[in-house]
């Protein structure tokens, strides 16, 4: 069926929402993992986003990653920091997948782009944490020592690398075996839209 | 799936502050956690506190839900007290505990900072106590409205989280079926090796992503049968106005933070 320029414009709109409806919720459906604290938890919410991502173009990986944190925050779940990170992770994620993709469109691609993403999101993650969020937590605590170098070092190398990395395996776990079920569906879907 | 049936904090009622214009809540909420790192004395704290309390109390929302949006942060407060009770070392030594001497700057800066960590989380929780999701759409729209200028997609913006909003009983209805039929087929979501765990969540997703697509052909379809066509000229059904006791609202706030720089020490 033959869809006006309108049309499609429309229908993108929608299944980005939906996808961003399906992200929200598996966000909920989060697992704490063993060895590391309790408030870095795994989730699948990026899943979505990838899919948006392969499917339409990065940015529309973007908008499903911003409809998940801002419905997350007008529904009181959680504060704004959090989300802000949580956002940015999404995007460092689902967008250097969407570009590999886009290049090569083959399953070999997809591991390569998982593995880049993982990559770009722990690197970004550890320079987000290191020069914005823990001074900005140190400075909202009145706590000075908490932006020394020494400690900052510790907490990115300790947790916050190891953590993105983790999450980066076991969505990939996850999305490779999905990408290579979902593959004609993904192609058919693109074929609509171009 | 069953405790997560209800998501997000909303608790209905009829409260004045659920009356309140959800862009004046915004915009308050946005110059109260910006002043509250004004506050550096017992009465500026002082005001600021009465104002947050008496504020929650004529909510009429029950404690508990107030202490459930609470509880993440409960852990971050206990962890900032303590760190400035062993850290700071001012003022006199109160008393030895375990070996560590405890300072009274200690007790007073951790005091304080909890209480104004307290304070920023408790506000700010209000607005999604009182405002339902799609009342705070709204108003994003109608706040944002100036970016349409730089060509900012802020209509499409808000009927995007709409309608997100709108799905989410019915799409957690449909996981909640999809898992039950992937599991009566012998899908184990709950046991097993973690990779084995992760790996059965394939057969959930794919039947979600599949019959989303199909729900978004429906809608698009049907949204133009009924004439959908941009937020160009489009009517609203849900007006957001000032009314008067947004104006009284603003004046009391305006009050409070006047109070709270003549309370402060300089």
């Amino acid at each position: 069926m033959q869809r006006s320029m309108q049309s499609s414009k429309l229908l993108k709109l929608i299944i980005l929402s939906l996808l961003g409806t399906i992200s929200l919720l598996l966000f909920f459906l989060n697992f704490p993992l063993p060895l590391l604290p309790d408030y870095l938890k795994v989730d699948f919410s990026d899943v979505p986003a990838i899919m948006a991502s392969l499917i339409f173009s990065p940015l529309a990986g973007v908008v499903v990653v911003a409809i998940k944190n801002v419905l997350y925050l007008a529904i009181g779940g959680g504060e704004p920091v959090g989300v802000t990170a949580n956002f940015l992770a999404g995007v460092l994620f689902a967008v250097p997948i969407g570009i590999i993709y886009h290049k090569f469109k083959s399953v070999k691609s997809i591991v390569s782009g998982l593995i880049t993403g993982t990559i770009i999101m722990a690197l970004g993650m550890g320079v987000f944490n290191y020069f914005v969020l823990l001074p900005a937590y140190s400075l909202v605590m009145g706590m000075e020592e908490m932006a020394i170098p020494s400690v900052k070092w510790w907490t990115v190398l300790g947790a916050i690398l190891p953590f993105n990395v983790i999450k980066g395996i076991i969505i990939g776990i996850l999305f490779v075996p999905l990408f290579i079920k979902m593959r004609r569906w993904i192609e058919l879907q693109q074929a609509k839209f171009i | 799936m069953n405790e997560y049936m209800i998501i997000g904090q909303y608790v209905p009622g009829n409260s004045f502050v659920h009356r309140i214009d959800p862009r004046t809540k915004i915009t308050i909420i946005f110059f109260f956690v910006i002043f509250v790192f004004f506050a550096n004395s017992v009465g500026s704290y002082g005001i600021l506190t009465a104002f947050a309390l008496i504020t929650t109390f004529i909510t009429r929302i029950p404690l508990k839900f107030i202490l459930k949006g609470l509880t993440p942060v409960w852990f971050l407060i206990i962890f900032t007290f303590s760190l400035h009770l062993i850290v700071t070392k001012d003022g006199t030594v109160l008393f030895n505990l375990f070996g560590w001497e405890i300072y009274s700057g200690g007790v007073i800066q951790g005091v304080a900072i909890s209480l104004r960590f307290f304070l920023l989380i408790l506000f700010t929780s209000l607005l999604t106590l009182t405002t339902t999701p799609i009342e705070i759409t709204d108003a994003i729209e109608d706040m944002l409205a100036p970016l349409n200028k730089i060509k900012f997609p802020v209509h499409e913006l808000a009927l995007m989280m709409s309608i997100s909003l709108r799905f989410i009983p019915t799409l957690m209805q449909e996981t909640e079926k999809i898992s039950k039929a992937q599991s009566s087929r012998g899908v184990d979501f709950r046991t097993g090796p973690l990779k084995e765990r992760i790996k059965a969540v394939v057969p959930l997703l794919v039947p979600l992503f599949v019959s989303a697509f199909k729900r978004a052909e429906e809608l698009a379809m049907a949204m133009e049968a009924r004439g959908y066509r941009g937020g160009e000229g489009r009517t609203k059904l849900r007006l957001l106005k000032i009314q008067s006791i947004d104006i009284w609202v603003y004046l009391l706030f305006t009050c409070v933070i006047i109070g709270l720089f003549l309370l402060r020490t300089y």
